[in-house]
């Protein structure tokens, strides 16, 4: 059984990859992530000016995170040495950078290499600042920076793609033609997590970057939509803390994927969990490697003209199991629903639209769809 | 003796590895350092310290020329330059000309003879014959500033003529139609650029370019206090101004405060730096920002590269950043998203 990945070419042992962030702020918290089992680590953004973060700047509600503004607090001559501890250790190094023109990025780019990391991602969609609307939502722009990348080195290029746009499937196609070997997806979320009512103040002083698991929908919905759009080698990113999220996220084309945010909440030993668990589910479903299940999904995603209407309707057991449960009547939309005194759910097959919902609301999986009639 | 690939050996490293053990310890992690450090002790290894300095040949200084020391926007790229040469154990010489093209040729005279390591000219005014003389001494310099690109000298550069059309076109969208220019020394390419920006947003935007409404200033505080004196002589009144640096800004609403004339209500003001002191004025001054202090930095790794690598094919790097629009309160303009997002 076989976890070994590919990412632009680089051969990796599984596919789960550190992502750009506080847990890869210095050599050796990459190499604690390379210790726990992660392929390789992608640096916190590495910048030409580096200027102090702003305190707070990381706040939780759930499973989510906003932050403001996480970028390196090592300057470029600091990474050499950051960047060189982990190639010693053995590690893959992927330097996330940061600039505001392309011959700044190109700079920073060959300067990196010359450091000895293996490939670049480009962190073009940062939610903070003007990165986003300049660079990382207008495709020529994007082309620009790339292309004079790409043509300063000669290892690997990715490029982080923000979902905060809406012309993903433009900017994914600029990055291929400029050149790029990957793309990465996605970048947080540009977010104000919440009001303090009482104070009457934002949470955090500035918008900022939503992460964790509350943004994974997102993530997946823009690795499908750039899978079905380059052939590149996509790295899915995202809301990532168990092993079906990463399944979820390779068969909708990812080749590999990039977590951070659970990291932060749980700690490094997470990967080694994840990874075990993904060795148990492929060999219980007997899989040899991952190429069986990558893009699997993806080969269901349907246009809405494929999609074949078919009279079904909710359908179910009689004989609720929870006496007390009204979740499935409450929001049944179409009052088709309903559950009586001895909690007995009865369908009203002539209201029923087939909707659905009602399979994902019960807790005991008790609906299903089937034909009408 | 051994020799370093000996030492490179027996370490299982590469030559570059002992050798950044001995010329930058600091970029080497300090397990790495201590391995090598023993092994070198163990194999009696020690560098040619003679042979290195007639090698290396450097005095380990490097010298910034900037124009002007009283505009607050040349400390930035001094302390751009200063970090990143202190990190890699470098000196800084700081030269100031006073805009003065002689005492500029001076300077690169007596740093020539002090067998300086290499040279960031910021807005220089030197001629050709003095980019010929610096580069046959092979002494590796940086264009810092000017949107010129000189045959094989790496620059760092913004373009202050697409700044100054930014600003004022950012005046002709708020809807000010008499737009006065207070400019600077027109000896610097910088300011004639920043005028041909000026001119090119008014044709562009079909308004007429007036030479009445262009005041001279020289690019410091008490100018642009005259200036703005005399441009309220104008009938009719002015109703904004650009002007060519965050400085003569400053005097300028000075002047317009002494006279009673308010900004933005009676005239808009926006400026070109984006000094720090430009954000805490009332009111807070709508200027054109550029990266003074990121292109200090980029000037000095470049140039230390050079330095460092100067057996190597030398590489010209052209690095450009783009000026743009930092919106605060001086032209009444109050979209708050523009100035966090901006």
């Amino acid at each position: 059984m076989e976890l070994s990945s590919n990412l632009m070419g680089i051969s990796l042992k599984n596919p789960l990859i550190l992502s750009s962030g506080p847990m890869s702020r210095s050599g050796e918290m990459m190499i604690k992530a390379l210790k726990a089992g992660a392929s390789a680590v992608v640096t916190e953004t590495i910048i030409n000016e580096i200027r102090p973060n702003v305190r707070p700047r990381i706040i939780n509600r759930g499973e989510g995170l906003q932050n403001i503004r996480l970028y390196s607090e090592f300057s470029l001559e600091e990474w050499e040495r950051e960047i060189g501890i982990v190639k010693e250790h053995g590690g893959v190094v992927i330097a996330n950078i940061l600039a505001h023109s392309p011959s700044e990025m190109a700079f920073l780019a060959r300067t990196v290499e010359k450091y000895g990391v293996d490939a670049l991602e480009l962190g073009v969609s940062s939610p903070h600042g003007e990165g986003l609307s300049i660079q990382g939502c207008d495709p020529l722009n994007l082309y620009k920076m790339v292309k004079a990348v790409v043509e300063s080195v000669n290892i690997p290029v990715m490029v982080k793609l923000s979902p905060s746009v809406n012309n993903l499937a433009a900017l994914a196609d600029a990055v291929e033609r400029a050149g790029a070997k990957g793309i990465s997806a996605i970048n947080t979320v540009r977010s104000i997590l919440g009001v303090n009512i009482d104070e009457m103040t934002p949470l955090l002083p500035t918008y900022g970057g939503y992460s964790g698991e509350p943004i994974r929908p997102i993530g997946l919905g823009a690795v499908a939509t750039i899978c079905q759009t380059v052939d590149l080698s996509v790295s899915g990113i995202g809301g990532i803390s168990r092993f079906s999220h990463l399944l979820e996220y390779l068969m909708l084309g990812a080749d590999t994927c990039q977590l951070q945010s659970a990291l932060i909440l749980h700690g490094f030993s997470l990967i080694r969990e994840i990874l075990d668990e993904l060795q148990s589910w492929m060999e219980e479903k007997k899989f040899s490697s991952l190429g069986d299940i990558r893009g699997k999904a993806l080969n269901h995603l349907k246009s809405f003209d494929e999609i074949v209407l078919e009279p079904k309707i909710a359908s179910g057991l009689q004989d609720c199991p929870l006496p007390r449960c009204t979740l499935c009547s409450d929001s049944c939309t179409y009052n088709a629903l309903e559950k009586n005194e001895k909690d007995l759910v009865e369908i009203n097959r002539e209201l029923c639209t087939g909707c659905g919902l009602c399979i994902s609301i019960c807790p005991r999986d008790c609906f299903s769809m089937a034909w009408n009639g | 003796m051994p020799n370093i690939r000996e030492v490179a050996k027996r370490a299982g490293v590469s030559v570059a590895t002992v050798s950044r053990v001995l010329n930058h310890p600091e970029r080497v992690s300090p397990q790495t350092k201590d391995r090598i450090d023993k092994i070198m002790v163990e194999m009696d290894f020690s560098p040619n310290v003679f042979a290195r300095s007639l090698n290396l040949k450097r005095s380990n200084s490097i010298a910034l020329i900037i124009p002007d020391i009283q505009n607050p926007q040349n400390m930035e790229i001094a302390r751009g330059v200063e970090r990143v040469a202190h990190q890699k154990g470098y000196n800084l010489l700081l030269c100031n000309t006073e805009k003065d093209r002689e005492k500029e040729q001076s300077y690169i005279r007596m740093l020539m003879e002090k067998k300086i390591d290499g040279i960031i000219l910021a807005f220089t005014l030197l001629l050709q014959a003095d980019f010929d003389e610096i580069q046959k001494k092979n002494i590796p310099i940086i264009l810092f500033g000017q949107n010129v690109l000189k045959k094989n000298i790496s620059s760092v550069y913004s373009d202050f003529k697409e700044g100054a059309f930014i600003a004022v076109s950012h005046l002709i969208e708020l809807g000010f139609k008499r737009i006065a220019y207070i400019c600077g020394g027109e000896d610097h390419l910088e300011n004639r650029d920043k005028t041909l920006g000026y001119k090119e947003a008014l044709l562009k935007a079909g308004d007429k370019v007036s030479e009445e409404m262009i005041f001279q200033g020289k690019d410091d505080i008490d100018s642009g206090y005259l200036a703005a004196l005399k441009l309220l002589k104008q009938t009719p009144r002015p109703d904004a101004v650009f002007v060519a640096n965050d400085l003569m800004a400053m005097g300028a609403i000075d002047a317009l405060r002494t006279e009673g004339i308010r900004v933005p209500e009676d005239i808009s003001i926006i400026g070109y730096d984006n000094i720090k002191m430009s954000a805490l004025i009332e009111p807070k001054l709508t200027t054109v920002s550029w990266p003074v202090y990121k292109m200090g930095l980029i000037s000095a790794r470049i140039l230390i590269e050079e330095v460092e690598n100067s057996g190597d094919v030398k590489m010209t790097q052209n690095i450009f950043l783009s000026p743009k629009l930092k919106i605060r309160k001086s032209c009444g303009h109050e979209a708050r998203v523009s100035e966090i997002f901006d």
